[in-house]
């Protein structure tokens, strides 16, 4: 019934309005990415990430509201969309700051985690830097790349 | 326009299935690829019963060996052949067993056989529609859990066994091939087999949802709607919002399984093949995406026995349930704390300790609904004029069930006991009483309360007694002495326990325990018998509304035909509570307000 | 009584039984639902990556691992150019969508048809897109359980990042690729007239939320891992 009542001039204004303001969001977050490469200092970078974050939340209200039309349904539907949304901002906490406190937990008392984050490879030879590096690391993990090696020599041998 | 044509369209066009469906019924569209919704609930109930027949006779032989660790049984070995050689349980087998115990009974029994068999059967009787909104996704939702219980079932008959490694399935245990003989193809089939009754379960909550929110009938506004819908409502919106994210993690598990990744692999040295090249995975992530999904999963199966008890409490005790509101409320912080409490199964992980703190605050505050659920149940009981009927007895069984099981949960809900707790019968003891033995009890009340509606016939109510009172007492016996093995440190999944000093003081309470476990699997067949028997040769109904019930669904005729109502759906003018109202024993839901009553 | 016309015993009513009390049918109620649970398949994904990402040291830039486009040379650096393209194709599919549900609303049946088939051509570019890119990455060495890239630190880095990219984007490839599927599906409903003789456009409707469901995905997909 509301759509008869909505101009028909109106909904393409509407969303003409709603294309561009995706186009002028979508661009602002290319050229913060831009400008992000050049950037080192942490704190700058932060900044930026979290305005990007914000600007994607703000298209992602955009598509949700205008494209899929929440905006014009009514409010019961709106909320019982929107209500249980509310569960990922504790999903998304909980989950993120137990993966930084797994990380700060292996810095302290995995002496092989933190080491792999001071050793440089260089780029395009990565691999078998790395290697390299893994067989210096301790007499435990040398151990580890001889098997891994008599490993794929099964693998081999299992697939003759 | 468009929107209010679509609507009577649909209308009508349930009106003319109606009709058509009468004359062209085949044995195959009756009982086997049924639309109507009284059909698929039979068939989620009988798949439920079969699974849980299955599941409680693994209990019954992992019990065999935790309670006779040194006998042997040469019968063993001619069912389960090289799973039981000489006549005992070899460690491997205990292990599936014990892992397709739990699988099967939260996920195949309590879960699809719970929810599935109320929601469908409930759902459009009680809020006066003729189906659910969409029939077709509803048998296709029995049929995905048909096709999970069948790849379920054929992962029992691989060579290396079924997944063993726990209900939960962890990694590495579940993301290596090589971690142990049932990583191999059982956890492959495991994984399909979980992975489509995520897809039954989905298409059946969806349809709940649409259902109760669309298709009520005139009058029936939401507060008017009996506390078992609103407990399925609950459910359904659980199941959808938490199993997708069991998907994902699944999809991830897959990947790692077959595709080489390490999503939750790191630093793993296996004995034999040696240290695997993956790194940088986190297993405690697997775990977090489990238990997002595995917290909801207890109140997915408890809610729907609790909107169950609520409503056969309230119909046997000839009184309005107390507190409405309060239940309802409490059914919705319950959904809420649901999602927010997940980490509570993980305190001895490595979970950040300050997270864990936040996580044991919010799970305690369970408690709180909790405890306003037993309070109004009592208060609902108070001077009633209770019917002993056995129905009642299990639902009064459910919450004293769910009052001792709740309040291990208190214990366990503490980060610090619970690292003393953690792993231990204890943990057994608690979700055995609180989530398994209560929700069965809720579901045995619902198939006592609602049998006369499915079959046009009663159940014996002297084997409904002898179920109840051994069942009840059985429960008790079993699982109350698991609480002091746990204080003392018993680990759970264990293979023997006989091969330890300290906990060889337990070998007599272990022995009693499984005796008493099997007495109780036999008062189940013997439920089955009652079942089965009282199909066709129960003692037939004659009062359209035996219980003198008010919700809808005893409107219909006694055996009602596929669009429930040959006439037209009746209106509703009041809650479905009114009972002992002025004087008046029960007043249904379709009865218009008379001038002089008074209002509640 | 019943001349009463306040907002809150009309509200009130919406939620009486007898009708949806979100005036619209059950087949779009499950719809929204459906995607409720798919955004969170989406963020169980999304925020498994960001764990991952939090648990670990380091982790590659994206500028130094996605910066060549179709037909480039070998050394060609042009970080976030081929994805802007990318998010444009589908942000202007989601468009051509809305055009195809409004056509659809005024029972405009060339309206839905043209917008429709651009929306199909967008799906497919976007999926050609993808394939390219999949494609240019796997020859660098990148697929899951491979991963050819340093971290930004100059570090070795896990192989959580291919791994990631690929399940997630794959995950979100093979949702695009369905709506390409479904609206295929509604194109030729429309032209075999079914929707006419219905009376209504409604399934055009649904497949529309779908649709920019799928692009409300890429929105996030694109920024963290693109982007972030």
């Amino acid at each position: 019934m509301s759509e008869n009542t909505h101009d028909h001039h109106d909904v393409i204004a509407e969303i003409k309005k709603v294309t561009i303001i995706l186009s002028v969001l979508t661009i602002i977050e290319l050229i913060l990415g831009f400008w992000m490469i050049g950037i080192t200092s942490e704190g700058m970078r932060l900044a930026i990430k979290g305005t990007i974050v914000i600007l994607m939340l703000a298209k992602a209200f955009y598509i949700v509201a205008y494209f899929m039309h929440l905006k014009h349904e009514l409010k019961n539907l709106i909320m019982t969309i929107v209500v249980p949304l509310a569960l990922f901002i504790w999903f998304i906490t909980a989950f993120l700051s137990d993966g930084n406190s797994f990380r700060n937990l292996r810095n302290t008392y995995d002496p092989h985690f933190k080491e792999q984050a001071t050793i440089k490879v260089e780029a395009k030879e990565e691999v078998a830097h790395a290697t390299d590096a893994k067989e210096s690391k301790s007499d435990a993990k040398e151990g580890k790349s001889e098997a891994k090696e008599s490993k794929s020599e099964a693998t081999e041998t299992k697939k003759d | 326009m468009s929107h209010e044509a679509a609507l009577h369209t649909h209308e009508s066009h349930g009106h003319d299935d109606h009709g058509h469906h009468e004359h062209h019924d085949t044995f195959l569209s009756k009982y086997v690829f049924s639309m109507d919704h009284k059909m698929i609930a039979k068939q989620f109930l009988i798949t439920g019963m079969v699974w849980a027949v299955l599941g409680g006779l693994m209990s019954v032989l992992f019990r065999l060996q935790l309670g006779y660790p040194d006998a042997n049984f040469p019968w063993l070995e001619t069912i389960l052949g090289k799973w039981a050689k000489g006549g005992q349980i070899t460690p491997e087998a205990y292990y599936a067993l014990v892992t397709t115990h739990g699988t099967v009974l939260v996920f195949f029994v309590l879960t699809a056989g719970l929810s599935g068999t109320f929601a469908n059967f409930l759902i459009p009787l009680q809020i006066g529609a003729r189906d659910m909104a969409s029939p077709f996704m509803n048998m296709l939702s029995y049929w995905f859990f048909f096709a999970a219980s069948i790849v379920m079932l054929s992962s029992m008959f691989v060579e290396t066994g079924p997944f063993s490694g726990g209900w939960t399935a962890y990694p590495p245990l579940s993301a290596l091939g090589d971690a142990s003989p049932g990583s191999k193809s059982g956890m492959d089939l495991w994984i399909i087999a979980m992975a489509l009754f995520v897809v039954s379960s989905l298409l059946g909550g969806l349809n709940y949802i649409a259902t109760i929110l669309n298709m009520r009938t005139k009058g029936m506004s939401m507060t008017r709607l009996p506390l078992t819908i609103w407990a399925l409502f609950f459910t359904a919106v659980l199941g959808v919002l938490s199993f997708p994210v069991l998907f994902s993690g699944f999809i991830l598990l897959i990947f790692d399984r077959n595709f080489g990744t390490s999503f939750y692999l790191s630093d793993i040295f296996v004995n034999g093949v040696g240290a695997l090249s993956n790194e940088g995975g986190s297993a405690i992530l697997y775990q977090h995406l489990f238990w997002f999904l595995g917290h909801p999963e207890v109140y997915i199966i408890l809610l729907p026995a609790m909107g169950m008890v609520s409503e056969i409490m309230s119909v046997n005790s000839r009184k309005p349930i107390f507190g409405y509101m309060a239940m309802l409320g409490s059914l919705f912080a319950i959904a809420v704390l649901a999602f927010l409490v997940w980490a509570h199964h993980m305190f001895v992980t490595g979970l950040n300790p300050f997270l864990g703190s936040v996580f044991v605050l919010l799970t305690l505050l369970i408690a709180v609904p909790s405890a306003i659920k037993v309070f109004n149940w009592l208060t609902t009981l108070w001077r009633g004029n209770i019917r002993f009927t056995p129905g009642m007895l299990f639902a009064i069984g459910f919450v004293s069930l769910f009052i001792s099981g709740g309040l291990t949960g208190i214990w366990l809900g503490n980060a610090a006991l619970d690292i003393h707790l953690h792993d231990t019968y204890f943990v057994i003891a608690h979700f055995h009483i609180v989530m398994g033995v209560a929700s069965m009890f809720g579901m045995f009340a619902g198939v006592y309360h609602w049998f006369p509606k499915m079959y046009g016939r009663y159940l014996n109510n002297s084997l409904g007694y002898i179920h109840f009172w051994v069942t009840m007492a059985g429960a008790y016996m079993i699982f109350w002495p698991m609480h002091y093995e746990g204080l003392a440190g018993m680990p759970r999944r264990y293979y023997d326990y006989s091969i330890w000093e300290s906990f060889k003081q337990f070998a007599d309470l272990n022995r009693f325990i499984s005796t008493v476990a099997m007495i109780v699997f036999a008062t189940q067949i013997l439920f089955l018998i009652n079942f089965f028997y009282s199909i066709f040769k129960g003692r037939k109904v004659t009062d359209p509304n035996p219980w003198k019930a008010n919700t809808l669904e005893w409107t219909t005729p006694i055996n009602p035909g596929h669009g429930n109502w040959p006439g037209e759906i009746p209106e509703v003018h009041r809650w479905p509570y009114d009972y002992g109202k002025d004087g008046v024993d029960f007043i249904p839901q379709d009865v218009p307000v008379g001038d002089h009553e008074s209002s509640h | 009584m019943s001349n009463v016309t306040t907002a809150s015993t009309k509200e009130a009513k919406w939620w009486n039984g007898g009708k949806s009390p979100f005036d619209v049918e059950y087949g779009k109620v499950m719809m929204w639902y459906f995607l409720m649970s798919d955004a969170f398949t989406f963020g169980a994904f999304l925020i498994a990556y960001g764990t991952v990402r939090f648990s670990t040291n380091g982790w590659p830039n994206p500028n130094e691992v996605f910066k060549s486009y179709p037909f480039a040379g070998e050394g060609t650096n042009a970080p976030l150019v081929f994805v802007s393209i990318m998010t444009f194709i589908l942000i202007v599919s989601s468009v051509t969508m809305v055009l195809a549900v409004h056509a659809g609303k005024m029972m405009d049946k060339k309206g839905v048809v043209r917008n429709m088939i651009w929306t199909i051509i967008g799906g497919i570019a976007f999926l050609s897109c993808q394939a390219w890119e999949w494609n240019h990455l796997h020859h660098e060495g990148a697929w899951w359980g491979m991963n050819p890239f340093i971290n930004s630190d100059g570090t070795a880095s896990t192989t959580n990042f291919t791994n990631f990219f690929f399940t997630i984007t794959g995950f979100h490839g093979f949702h695009v690729l369905s709506g390409v599927v479904i609206n295929i599906i509604m194109l030729i409903m429309t032209l075999t007239n079914q929707f006419e003789k219905r009376g209504h456009y409604l399934m055009i409707e649904k497949a529309g939320l779908y649709w920019h469901f799928v692009d409300l995905v890429w929105v996030f997909v694109f920024t963290c891992f693109y982007l972030l």
